[in-house]
């Protein structure tokens, strides 16, 4: 038994289903992402867990008890929000101990807990402070803080990381998966961001339109997608229209040339799918197809330089890591691009 | 020639305010003849009825700020959570007393709660002033309901109850710990107008007949010729006092710097 069940929620707003079926086991410790884009119900899914919506049908499960009837201040599960929700009327410290202050925990036992907390967001010096003398980054630690210092069940966390500048970010969020690891707390992330979802996360949902369309690890759900959809919205993607010359070996005619996949696939029309790091500038070992191409553009990215050709109908984006002593080719040049047919996609509906 | 007309107006509106209060302030220190004194003042200080008539106002005036805060905070805070299509309606109903007459309401009152009622507050002097504080909540609601408000509007008061609920606070404690005190500001305004609405009211008072400022203030200004003015004087430096302490604690409120 899982230690959060998710089975069969849904809710709907008016006439208007949010979210379709949605099934979810979480072990405990787990970092559980739910990405998609705005509207597809992940936040829905979240509030429901939280208690601030009620589910038009369905269950959640936390540790084996049904916690639908419960409510929100009853569920001890800690939230953060993407507008930090730090109460303004109380310094760092009072916030972070607010939970405990409800929950009757004495005074010598939450001092105790709140500077702990305080140590673990590395910010035991600013306990005094108000949080409008806090940067954002600061402002969401003592969140991160005060939603851990109560012990909660599971952690929820609303995008929580969108307000910031990018640098924060990053930094952010290495430093929030590194506390959820070594406290072991069973967490759910609501992002629209993949990077964030792929980079935290030990599975992630990713949703669209109401319906978890594909739950997997990074590593499944960025290289083995399961829809078009999850393919076009996690990472970025080239897609090739082709005719399939053998169903049974996947010998498939692309523009002006041939890939053979060495797996079986439908008859007929196919769409096919490259990441950018699965094709080449010129012959690269082991990638048997070559294609020639006509440069559309040249983006400089520090380290790497997204480059976009032109290959018969389609335009296909690739990158490359950047060498002082190798220049990238000019827009209107004609190059040679290699890639393998073992590592295209089949993108199904 | 812009500026000029700026000017002629701003000098027209001074001259227009300022006048009487400065004329009335001068007579008011005219009544020892020849000389300015504090005479009607001392005068007015000193009388067992201007300290009695002060008080009861003044002790109406905490129990009208109490009852208005746990009727307009509670009542704000739930429109703007739960009910926020309701927002127009409520803003409008906050709105009725300055259109309806205060002689209207307390007619409306004597008409509903007296001895022959099914409620009968006029019976007893208690019941009366039960009545009388009623009536200045309703006079002050306008005041207090837009202070509340625009103090809600400045908190993310959605977001903030949630995280509230989320570390286990019930209602009663999202109320009194978090809303609350992050509206305290706008309270006391709401508060200190309260204040000055209830000490200057006439026409309730005197209809429910209770011993309070505004009747004392009418009785003396149809008898007297200094000490009326002198009533004046005092009656707005309260209002100022009111206003001063509105500024002096959104000023010194420590949390709320960041929102100037």
């Amino acid at each position: 038994m899982a230690f959060l069940e998710i089975e069969h929620l849904e809710k709907s707003f008016g006439p208007t289903k949010v979210v379709k079926n949605f099934n979810l086991n979480i072990e405990k410790g787990e970092f559980i992402s739910l990405l998609g884009p705005s509207g597809c119900g992940k936040t829905t899914v979240l509030r429901m867990v939280a208690g601030f919506e009620t589910p038009t049908s369905g269950s959640i499960r936390i540790d084996g008890e049904d916690v639908v009837g419960l409510k929100p201040n009853r569920r001890n599960i800690g939230m953060m929000f993407q507008a930090y929700a730090l109460f303004p009327n109380l310094t760092v410290a009072q916030n972070v101990a607010f939970g405990l202050k409800v929950a009757g925990v004495d005074k010598t036992e939450s001092a105790r807990r709140v500077t702990e907390m305080l140590e673990l967001i590395g910010l035991p010096e600013l306990g005094n402070r108000y949080p409008f003398q806090l940067s954002g980054g600061q402002q969401q630690r003592v969140a991160l803080a005060r939603a851990l210092a109560v012990q909660p069940r599971v952690l929820l966390l609303d995008e929580p990381l969108s307000a910031l500048d990018a640098k924060i970010r990053v930094s952010l969020r290495e430093e929030m998966r590194a506390i959820q690891q070594r406290l072991g707390i069973t967490t759910i992330f609501v992002t629209h961001d993949q990077e964030e979802a792929l980079s935290m996360s030990d599975r992630v949902v990713v949703m669209h339109q109401g319906i978890a369309d594909q739950i997997g690890t990074p590593f499944e759900i960025y290289n083995r997608p399961a829809t078009k959809f999850v393919a076009n919205f996690v990472g970025t993607l080239n897609t090739i229209e082709g005719e399939v010359m053998d169903a049974a070996t996947g010998r498939i005619r692309i523009d002006g040339a041939e890939v053979t996949l060495g797996r079986a696939v439908p008859s007929g029309k196919i769409t096919l799918a490259a990441r950018p790091e699965m094709i080449s500038l010129g012959a690269y070992p082991g990638r048997e197809t070559q294609v020639k191409g006509t440069i559309n553009d040249v983006h400089f990215l520090g380290s790497v330089i997204r480059i976009r050709a032109r290959v018969g109908g389609s335009v296909l984006a690739f990158d490359t890591f950047n060498s002082s002593d190798a220049p990238p080719p000019k827009v209107g040049e004609e190059v040679t691009l290699s890639l393998a047919g073992r590592d295209l996609l089949v993108v199904g509906a | 020639m812009n500026r000029i007309w700026s000017w002629a107006a701003l000098t027209f509106g001074l001259v227009y305010f300022a006048l009487p209060l400065i004329g009335m302030a001068v007579f008011s220190l005219k009544m020892r003849r020849g000389v300015y004194s504090f005479d009607a003042y001392t005068k007015v200080l000193g009388d067992p009825r201007f300290q009695e008539t002060f008080a009861y106002s003044t002790v109406m005036a905490l129990f009208t700020i109490a009852f208005g805060v746990l009727l307009v905070v509670p009542t704000a805070y739930w429109v703007r959570l739960k009910l926020p299509g309701l927002r127009p309606y409520i803003e409008f109903l906050t709105l009725m007393p300055l259109v309806i007459p205060a002689i209207v309401i307390v007619f409306g009152y004597i008409r509903l709660f007296n001895t022959s009622s099914w409620l009968p507050l006029t019976g007893t002097a208690m019941g009366t002033n039960l009545l009388l504080m009623f009536g200045y909540t309703t006079l002050a609601l306008p005041y207090m309901y837009r202070a509340v408000d625009t103090g809600l509007r400045t908190i993310d008061v959605a977001t903030l109850t949630e995280a509230a609920q989320s570390l286990g606070a019930g209602w009663t404690t999202i109320l009194a710990k978090v809303i609350l005190p992050n509206v305290l500001v706008a309270v006391l305004s709401g508060a200190f107008l309260t204040f000055a609405i209830v000490i200057g009211e006439f026409t309730m008072a005197a209809l429910l007949n209770r011993p309070a400022f505004g009747p004392y203030l009418q009785v003396l200004g149809a008898n007297r010729a200094y000490e009326p003015a002198a009533l004046a004087v005092i009656s707005f430096a309260i209002t100022w006092v009111c206003m001063g302490l509105i500024q002096l604690i959104t000023r010194f409120s420590k949390h709320t710097k960041a929102a100037r």
